[in-house]
């Protein structure tokens, strides 16, 4: 018990981290997918291609070989040098925008037909409609999907401490290596990103609740 | 005055041929009706009025503009021609007010003030004064469609298009709504409208069109085509739905 309370500290201090770096991915994480999944749905073909590339690319390939590949990868480039925390958080954005991209794409095609083409009928842009009539009922609608796809990004985030991210993960390993109390440490760890996903599951229903579609 | 002009209008899905051929002028303040069998393309002609579908051949002239000119800015044309939809296609997450004033604030760029102004007037002209700030999913299918009427209108079109626009309604509410497209075109607005009311098209329109796999096979003044059809298919149309 004693072991536990020493470090929590620690263990705190690696949760900032690891909250840091999942609410930086995960903004980004959103802008990536919202930009790739309107890139896929354009009539323009080299945007559609762009898209499907990263998509599959990234949805095709271990998420631990896309931080190796962000951190020692790029790194070996002269004129690069990316930090732990920016090539994680744009491993774990990129990998969270993958999977969003596919999410918004099928939530707005799944919208009806009818909304389009009212809004349309009424003098409204392409554009107009995506931003007043589409998005916001295909957002309601992802919602569940969304609070999904962060949990597993948040979930992403501990293997960041292979490249040596202070995160929540790293932090308790560094604990361990001093006290040697594996057991009790690792069940802490575990009940500390249990309660932070808890939280994001509260969040959403909140956010369900508050957009409820009327 | 010409207010719609349909020239040679052709439209295909893929192999299908759905309009071969429909040449028509509508004049300004002239109420058209469009009656015949479901599947002979009677949505698809209105819908090529404003273009939600592409054309196919032809050519469709909106108060002068040429719509099927490449270089038409299509979404000015579209502020001009109201529509009002089968399954009314109101925006569920908005309020009847912000359904009705969207249009006028983003695509017209109207004041917020002014488009409410005219969202009143057209509300209270619909009967639906109270329902402003309910949403669309409280109110029953022939209140629904007097907001469609009243959200197109508040554009100041020139032109209507409906879409049977009571085939969704309970019986019981079809009356609404019919009253409210009868006093439009009291007031002289220019319409089409594709629909199933026999009794509408024959008090209200001044001319009835029969479509028939994609082609006008008969058209004449409501009374003369109901009580004097014709063509043999208007002839067998008719004594199935009269
Ligand atoms: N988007 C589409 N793709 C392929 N075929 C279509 C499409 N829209 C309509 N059609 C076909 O075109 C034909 C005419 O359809 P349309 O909807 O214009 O008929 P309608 O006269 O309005 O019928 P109803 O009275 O049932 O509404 C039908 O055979 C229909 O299946
Ligand atoms: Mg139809």
């Amino acid at each position: 018990m004693e072991a536990i309370i020493d470090a929590l500290p620690y263990l705190w201090e690696g949760i900032k981290v690891t909250a840091y770096v999942f609410v930086f991915a995960i903004i980004l994480g959103f802008i990536i997918g919202l930009i790739m999944a309107l890139f896929r749905l354009s009539p323009i073909w080299i945007l559609n291609w762009i898209a499907k590339i990263f998509i599959d690319a990234i949805r095709g390939t271990p998420i631990l070989v896309q931080l190796f590949f962000f951190y020692f990868g790029l790194n070996s480039f002269d004129f690069i040098s990316l930090d732990r925390e920016t090539a994680g958080i744009i491993t774990v954005a990129i990998n969270a925008g993958a999977y969003f991209a596919e999410i918004i794409r099928a939530g707005i095609q799944s919208m009806d037909k009818g909304q389009t083409e009212a809004a349309r009928s009424l003098g409204l842009s392409g554009t107009q409609n995506m931003r007043y009539i589409i998005l916001p009922q295909a957002f309601r609608r992802m919602l569940p999907t969304f609070t999904n796809q962060a949990i597993i990004s948040l979930k992403d985030t501990s293997l960041l401490s292979v490249i040596g991210i202070a995160d929540l993960t790293q932090q308790g390993q560094v604990v361990i290596a001093a006290t040697f109390k594996a057991f009790e440490i690792w069940l802490v760890v575990g009940v500390m990103y249990f309660i932070m996903i808890y939280l994001l599951s509260l969040l959403s229903s909140y956010l369900e609740r508050r957009f409820e579609l009327r | 005055m010409t207010m719609i002009e349909v020239k040679n209008l052709k439209k295909s899905f893929g192999e299908l041929e759905v309009l071969k051929d429909i040449s028509v002028d509508v004049k300004e303040s002239e109420v058209v009706c469009v009656i015949g069998a479901s599947g002979s393309g009677k949505s698809t002609f209105l819908r090529c009025l404003n273009r939600l579908e592409d054309i196919t051949d032809g050519r469709v002239i909106i108060d002068g503009n040429d719509i099927t000119d490449k270089k038409a800015d299509i979404n000015k044309i579209r502020q001009e021609v109201g529509m009002v939809f089968q399954q009314f296609n109101l925006f569920p997450h908005k309020t009847v007010m912000e359904n009705i004033i969207l249009a006028p604030m983003k695509a017209r760029g109207v004041t917020k003030e002014a488009a409410k102004n005219k969202a009143k007037e057209l509300l209270a002209k619909v009967g639906l004064s109270d329902k402003a700030e309910s949403y669309p999913n409280s109110l029953s299918g022939g209140q629904k469609q007097r907001v469609a009427i009243a959200r197109a209108l508040a554009m100041n079109p020139k032109i209507m298009l409906f879409d049977e626009p009571t085939s969704a309604l309970d019986p019981e509410m079809v009356g609404d709504v019919l009253e409210v497209m009868k006093q439009l075109a009291v007031e002289g607005m220019t319409m089409v409208v594709v629909t199933h009311e026999m009794g509408f098209a024959r008090e209200v329109s001044d001319r009835v069109l029969f479509i028939d796999h994609g082609l006008i096979v008969e058209e004449n003044e409501p009374n003369e085509l109901f009580s004097n059809p014709k063509n043999d298919r208007t002839q067998s149309f008719l004594s199935k739905v009269l």
